[in-house]
């Protein structure tokens, strides 16, 4: 957790030194999990954001960086886990935090008007730590993935900070001694233009 | 100004997650865990009796032979023995005296401890066996790692022997949670109701 978080802030304040901001975005994300993260943590985590920092480099198209965290936890009820010989009963709180650290390209059409609909993808790291706490025992497996995201969303453009819908999938391959990490997220947030 | 405009950014946003983590456990309750293990090649059907002593004896983790174990407080000892032999009764074993010659002895015993790997044999001294020399333990129960108190329940037979000539467990229960500074036996008697509830190997029947 901790480590995440500073991943998290020593990237996203070193962001600056890209310099030549064409647009900053932040926005809160929800995540939903598939395929090993959902059987690990099966509810739907409403702990995420992402900061994206993008320049045009020609019309409708901006390459940038984006940063993110998502949060999913499951508290598992009483159960018994089997393994060989031992079972072992207790409630399990299960934690999986990821941090993505993408490049990203992005496409955005129909610029000159007030709904401005775009595709993006994303590749680069994903941190992720997968904790279980069982008792006063906790299990803990970390890893630095490759990763990749495509992403769908829309910019309701204002005068001020626009506001951005989208729609996010994270895959970060298997890595370390930690499978394959994918998640969905939707996204709301603000964008602004410099 | 940018570099002012991130850092507040990123600080915001770690706070605003930051303050939503989920907390986890709440109460001493939620970190409870009941772990058994037993010998699968141990035959327990074939058995029937079983003796038990009265008290339950706590683990310092410096036993030396001729030092006189310490007992948890009879009062609570007794609610606890009174479970496991209200379980043991369930799943078909008759509790007997040890000069009886029962199949099997049922060992208690508590501790507060941080990680063990095997413990001693405390009860050496009862059933006539070595005290103070460690048990060729199977296999290792695995207690916490910091202010946790801890019931362990071993089924050993006398005449199965590991290769240092003491007894082998052939069943373990342990019962570990949170110490709260006062004994609940509502709390702990679950506890040791699961540890045979998910032992269905033990049954007699």
């Amino acid at each position: 957790m901790k480590k995440a978080l500073y991943i998290f802030l020593f990237t996203i304040i070193a962001l600056p030194a890209m310099s030549q901001v064409s647009f900053v975005s932040w926005q809160y994300s929800m995540g939903i999990g598939s395929g090993d993260l959902h059987s690990f943590i099966n509810p739907v985590s409403f702990r995420g954001f992402t900061v994206n920092y993008s320049k045009f480099v020609k019309p409708g198209v901006a390459v940038g960086f984006e940063a993110g965290w998502n949060t999913f936890y499951e508290k598992k009820s009483w159960d018994t886990y089997t393994i060989g010989n031992f079972s072992y009963s207790g409630k399990q709180y299960r934690y999986s935090n990821n941090v993505p650290l993408l490049f990203t390209a992005s496409y955005f059409m129909n610029t000159d008007e007030n709904l401005i609909p775009f595709a993006g993808l994303g590749i680069g790291t994903m941190y992720t730590e997968k904790r279980t706490d069982f008792g006063t025992y906790s299990f803990t497996n970390d890893a630095w993935q490759f990763a990749v995201k495509p992403e769908l969303g829309i910019i309701f453009k204002t005068d001020g900070a626009s506001l951005s819908l989208s729609t996010k999938y994270y895959y970060g391959f298997k890595g370390g001694d930690l499978p394959s990490t994918n998640y969905f997220t939707i996204n709301v947030g603000l964008v602004f233009r410099r | 100004m940018k570099r002012r405009f991130f850092s507040l950014l990123a600080i915001l946003s770690a706070l605003f997650l930051w303050g939503c983590y989920p907390e986890g456990p709440v109460y001493t309750e939620d970190m409870d865990i009941v772990i058994t293990n037993h010998n699968p090649a141990y035959n327990f059907a074939g058995k029937g009796t079983y003796a038990m002593p009265d008290k339950i004896v706590k683990i310092t983790g410096n036993l030396q032979k001729g030092d006189a174990p310490v007992f948890i407080p009879d009062a609570n000892a007794a609610q606890i023995i009174s479970e496991i032999a209200k379980n043991m009764q369930s799943l078909g074993w008759q509790r007997v005296d040890l000069s009886a010659s029962p199949d099997m002895i049922l060992t208690p015993a508590s501790l507060e401890t941080t990680t063990i790997t095997f413990y001693y044999d405390y009860w050496g001294w009862w059933y006539g066996g070595y005290p103070g020399y460690g048990w060729g333990y199977y296999p290792p129960v695995y207690a916490s790692a910091y202010s946790t108190g801890t019931l362990l329940m071993t089924l050993l037979d006398k005449n199965e022997l590991g290769a240092n000539g003491n007894p082998i467990a052939q069943w373990a229960g342990a019962i570990n949670g949170v110490l709260t500074g006062r004994f609940d036996a509502t709390r702990i008697n679950p506890l040791i109701d699961k540890a045979f509830g998910q032992s269905s190997y033990l049954s007699t029947k």
